[in-house]
C-alpha cells in the first residue's frame, strides 16, 4: 500500500467538492478498502455485503480465481452497487493513482443511478437489508428438516434461470379484477365492435410478461416455495436497470472520472498513469462492444453536439437503446468501424453489415437489439387453464431459441410451476412446442 | 464526505457456496467416471499414471438465443467487407449485463486423479460377494490398515467427523463464540481442519480367495468383444488388486482347448479356432482339485464369452458349470453381444445356464461400451448397488 487512509479522505473530498460544482448529484458514498480475495467475493455476489447462499457462486468464484491466477482477467476497477449510501469496494493492492480514478468513477455511477430513471423502483435505501433479511429466510428453510437444501436449492436454480423473466421498471402487478374492469368498460363502450370476439374470461386477460410474478401470484405451492420465487423477482426488478443502462452507467462514470481527473491538478506521476489507464479502459475491444468505450464516446459526442445539458438530461431520460437510437449517428458508426455479423454454421462467422453509407442504419439496429438487456429472450404468460396448465410462449423476433438451454428451462418453470407447462416458440420458421 | 472502512471480517463469504459446489463437481465425477472405465487409455495402464478426466460442469440454463441473431462489433479498421468470412474464431462475446448468462458453450473442469484415485472412487463401497472365513492359512498376507489421521489426502478419505471437531477447536482457540456471530458472519472450514484417515500396510492372516478369469479367444470373438471383455476383466482385476492384496487369480483362455496363460498374455493374446466352452471349465474344475480346496478357500470363477459354442459340447458344458457352481462362491458369466440389441435373444450359452438357477451362478451381458460398468456391479452382486 502505497498510501494512507487519510489521503483517499483527501483525494476523496477534492473529487465530490469539483463533482458537485459539475451539477453531479451523487448518494454519499461508502467506501470499503478489501484485499483480492475478498474483493472475488464481493463480485461474485454483484456487491451485496449478504447473500443468500447457492452454489453458483462457488462456482463463479473458482472460474474468476482461475482466470485471475492465469492472468486472463484483471479484477474490476471498481465496484459499486445501487444503494443509498453507494456502497463501492477499493482493492486494497490498488496504487495510489488507481484508487482516484475509481473514486472519480464511483461518483459518476453513484450521481446516475440517483439520478437515472430507470432507477426508480430500486429502492436503494433497503436493498442491503432487504437481502439480508432473504438470507436469513432462505438459510431458515434449508435448515427446516421438512424442507432441507435439495429442495431449496432446486428451487433456487429454477428462479435463477428465471430471474430476469419479470417486469423491467420494477412495477407493481395489478389486480386481474382491475384489469378485468378495465375491459368490461371497454367492451360496453365498443363503438367500432373492435372487442366483439374479445374472450373477457381469460386468465390472464393480457399476455403477462412477469413470467415469475405470475408463478408467485398463482402457482399452487408452499409457502416457503413462494417467498423464494419472491426474493428472486425483486432480485431480478433490482438488476434489470443495470442491464438496460450498462453503455450509459459506464459511459457516463468514465466521461466524469476523465473530466474530474483532468481538473484535480494532479501531480505528473499521478496523472500521467491515470491517463494511461484511462486508455486503457476506455480502449474499443475489437469483435465486441466495449460499453466503456462506447458510452464515453457517445457522451464526448453529445457535449460537442449539443452541450453538457444535454448530456445530463440523456443521463436522466435515457436507457441504452433509446440513448443510441437518439444520439448514435451515421458518422459516428463510422468512426467506431461498427459492423454487424452472425454465425450461419455452427463456426464460421461472418459479417452482415458494414458502416458505410448503405450499411450503418442496419448496424445500428442490430446493435439496439442486443443492447438493454436486449440478448435476453422475451416470454409470457399466454393462459392458465383450467386444469392448472400454464401455456407460455416466446415473443419470437428473429431469432431462435437454443434449444438446449430453452428445454432446461421449461423443466425448471415446471419446478416452480408444480403443474403441466407447455412452451412454444418457433424455430427455424416452424412452429414449435416443449413440453 | 464520503465514509472509509477497512475491511477487518476474517469470515470468508462465499466458503458455503464454493463447499456446495465442490460437492456438485464430486458428484459428477462419481457419474462421470463409469463412462471412462472403458477407455482405451486406461485399460492396460500400470498404474502410475495420472488421468485427466473432463467432468462437465454442473450448468445454469436461462432462455438465451442461438445461432441466427446477430451481434455487433468494432472492427480495426475500414477493411471489413460484406459477406466475409471472420474465420472460426468467434470474435467474441456481445457485451451483456452485470449478470450476463453465459454463451451456448459446455463448460468442462480438467480433474486430473490418480490410478488410486480412480479406483477408489469406482471401488469404494464394493467388496466381494458371499467372502467366508474358510481354514487360516499360513501365509501372512498384508493388508491396509487404518493407522491414525493425517492433514492431506484424497478426497474420498475424507473425515469428516474429525474435520468438524478441528474446526470447533480453532474455533475456541481463536475465542470465538457461534452465538455471538453476526448473521452475515460464519466460521467456516480451513484448509487445516480437514482431516484425512490414514492407512498402513499391516499383516494379517487373510481369507484365501482365488479367482479364475475364463476368457474366450476364440475366431468368433471379433475385435470389438475382446476389446469389451478386457474391459471387463480390467476393470474386476484392478478391483481385486485394491481390495485384496494378496488374492490369487488364475487366467485361462480358451477356443477349442483352454489352457492357463499368464496375465500378459491373458490380455493379449488372440486365437482363430472355433469354441468348446466345456474346456476351460474342465480345466477350472481340475486347477480346483489340484490346487485350491473349497474348504480352505473361496472360490470366484468369472467367464466371458460371445455365447457361441459348438452344439456338441452344451451337455458337457452344463456339466462343468454346474460342478462350478457346487465348490464356487460365484461363477459369474458375461456375454459379450456388441453387434445386437437388448431385444434380441441371448446367445446359446446364456440359455443354457438358465435352467440352472444355482443362486451362485450369476448372468450378465455387455452389449456396448456403457454396459460394462452396470455388469460389473450386477456380478458383484446387491451389496453395492448404492455404490
Amino acid at each position: 500500500m502505497d498510501y494512507k487512509l487519510e489521503e483517499l479522505k483527501d483525494w476523496d473530498e477534492r473529487i465530490i467538492k469539483l463533482a458537485k460544482t459539475h451539477g453531479l448529484d451523487p448518494y454519499p458514498l461508502d467506501y470499503e478498502v478489501i484485499d483480492y480475495h475478498e474483493m472475488i467475493g464481493a463480485m461474485v455476489h454483484h456487491g451485496m455485503p449478504s447473500m443468500y447462499s447457492h452454489w453458483s457462486f462457488g462456482k463463479s468464484f473458482e472460474q474468476t480465481m482461475n482466470r485471475y491466477n492465469l492472468g486472463a482477467e484483471g479484477l474490476p476497477y471498481e465496484l459499486i452497487i445501487n444503494s443509498d449510501p453507494s456502497l463501492a469496494y477499493l482493492m486494497r493492492e490498488n496504487p495510489l493513482y488507481l484508487q482516484i480514478l475509481i473514486m472519480a468513477h464511483c461518483v459518476g455511477h453513484s450521481d446516475f443511478f440517483k439520478n437515472n430513471r430507470m432507477f426508480k423502483n430500486t429502492r436503494p435505501e433497503s436493498v442491503i437489508q432487504r437481502l439480508r433479511a432473504a438470507k436469513k429466510r432462505i438459510q431458515k428453510y434449508v435448515e427446516d428438516p421438512h424442507i432441507g437444501i435439495d429442495l431449496v436449492e432446486r428451487t433456487l436454480d429454477a428462479c435463477q434461470a428465471l430471474q430476469f423473466q419479470t417486469t423491467k421498471y420494477g412495477q407493481v402487478r395489478r389486480p386481474h379484477e382491475e384489469i378485468k374492469a378495465e375491459y368490461i368498460e371497454l367492451i360496453n363502450n365498443d363503438k367500432d365492435e373492435r372487442y366483439k370476439n374479445f374472450n373477457i374470461n381469460m386468465y390472464p386477460i393480457e399476455p403477462d410478461y412477469d413470467l415469475l410474478g405470475f408463478i408467485e401470484e398463482n402457482a399452487d405451492i408452499a409457502d416457503w416455495k413462494r417467498d423464494i420465487i419472491h426474493i428472486c423477482r425483486e432480485e431480478g426488478q433490482y438488476f434489470w436497470p443495470q442491464i438496460q443502462t450498462k453503455i450509459m452507467n459506464e459511459g457516463w462514470a468514465s466521461y466524469w472520472h476523465y473530466t474530474l481527473c483532468h481538473e484535480l491538478d494532479l501531480p505528473g506521476e499521478l496523472h500521467l498513469p491515470i491517463v494511461k489507464m484511462h486508455n486503457a479502459v476506455v480502449r474499443p475491444h475489437i469483435g465486441s462492444i466495449n460499453p466503456y468505450h462506447l458510452g464515453f464516446y457517445l457522451f464526448q459526442k453529445i457535449k460537442e453536439r449539443h452541450g453538457i445539458d444535454e448530456c445530463f438530461l440523456a443521463r436522466e431520460v435515457c436507457y441504452d437503446a433509446s440513448f443510441l437510437r437518439q444520439y448514435l449517428a451515421e458518422e459516428d458508426c463510422v468512426e467506431l468501424n461498427l459492423f454487424s455479423y452472425s454465425a450461419k454454421k455452427k463456426s464460421s462467422v461472418t459479417v452482415d453489415d458494414v458502416s458505410d453509407e448503405k450499411g450503418w442504419k442496419e448496424v445500428k439496429e442490430d446493435l439496439i437489439k442486443n443492447v438493454s438487456g436486449g440478448s435476453i429472450p422475451v416470454v409470457y404468460v399466454d393462459e392458465m387453464k383450467r386444469d392448472g396448465m400454464l401455456v407460455v410462449r416466446h415473443e419470437h423476433d428473429g431469432r431462435d431459441l437454443e434449444l438446449k438451454h430453452a428445454n432446461e428451462v421449461v423443466e425448471h418453470i415446471k419446478c416452480l410451476w408444480n403443474k403441466q407447462v407447455k412452451f412454444y416458440t418457433i424455430v427455424e420458421e416452424e412452429p414449435w412446442e416443449i413440453d | 464526505m464520503s465514509i472509509f472502512r477497512e475491511h477487518k471480517t476474517v469470515a470468508d463469504r462465499t466458503a458455503s457456496d464454493r463447499r456446495r459446489h465442490k460437492q456438485k463437481i464430486e458428484k459428477a465425477i462419481r457419474e462421470g467416471i463409469h463412462h471412462i472405465v472403458a477407455d482405451e487409455s486406461i485399460i492396460g495402464q500400470d498404474g502410475k499414471q495420472k488421468y485427466r478426466i473432463p467432468v462437465r460442469g454442473i450448468k445454469e440454463y436461462r432462455f438465451i438465443y442461438g445461432n441466427n441473431g446477430k451481434q455487433v462489433g468494432s472492427a480495426q479498421g475500414k477493411d471489413v467487407k460484406r459477406g466475409q468470412k471472420i474465420g472460426d474464431q468467434q470474435p467474441g462475446q456481445p457485451a451483456q449485463g452485470p449478470l450476463g448468462g453465459d454463451g451456448g458453450g459446455e463448460e468442462y473442469y480438467d480433474v486430473e486423479i490418480t490410478h488410486e484415485e480412480l479406483a477408489e472412487y469406482l471401488f469404494a463401497e464394493l467388496k466381494l460377494p458371499e467372502l467366508q472365513r474358510k481354514q487360516l492359512s499360513n501365509i501372512d498376507t498384508e493388508k491396509l490398515k487404518r493407522k491414525g489421521y493425517r492433514s492431506s489426502g484424497i478426497k474420498p478419505r475424507l473425515d469428516r467427523k474429525k474435520s468438524a471437531i478441528a474446526r470447533i477447536k480453532r474455533m475456541k482457540a481463536a475465542g470465538v463464540d457461534p452465538e455471538d456471530l453476526n448473521e452475515d458472519e460464519t466460521f467456516p472450514f480451513h484448509e487445516d481442519d480437514l482431516k484425512y484417515r490414514h492407512y498402513k500396510i499391516a499383516k494379517k492372516p487373510c481369507t484365501n480367495a482365488v479367482i479364475f478369469f475364463v476368457m474366450d479367444v476364440s475366431g468368433s470373438m471379433s475385435q470389438e468383444k475382446k476389446f469389451l471383455a478386457r474391459s471387463f476383466f480390467f476393470l474386476l482385476y484392478q478391483f481385486l488388486r485394491l481390495k485384496y492384496e494378496t488374492i490369487e487369480i488364475v487366467f485361462i483362455s480358451h477356443d477349442t482347448e483352454a489352457q492357463e496363460v499368464e496375465e500378459k498374455d491373458f490380455f493379449e493374446k488372440a486365437s482363430t479356432g472355433g469354441t468348446k466352452a466345456s474346456t476351460a471349465l474342465s480345466l477350472t474344475n481340475d486347477i480346483i482339485d489340484k490346487r485350491y480346496h473349497p474348504s480352505s478357500w473361496n472360490i470366484y470363477c468369472f467367464q466371458c464369452s460371445d455365447g457361441d459354442n459348438f452344439a456338441e459340447d452344451n451337455n458337457k458344458f452344463i456339466e462343468e458349470a454346474t460342478k462350478i457352481t457346487s465348490v464356487a462362491q460365484l461363477y459369474g458369466y458375461c456375454e459379450i453381444e456388441p453387434d445386437v440389441s437388448w431385444m434380441a435373444d441371448p446367445g446359446k450359452l446364456f440359455q443354457l445356464l438358465k435352467p440352472l438357477s444355482s443362486n451362485k451362478l450369476r448372468e450378465v451381458r455387455i452389449n456396448k461400451r456403457d454396459d460394462v460398468w452396470p455388469a460389473f456391479i450386477n456380478l458383484m452382486g446387491k451389496s453395492m448397488e448404492n455404490a
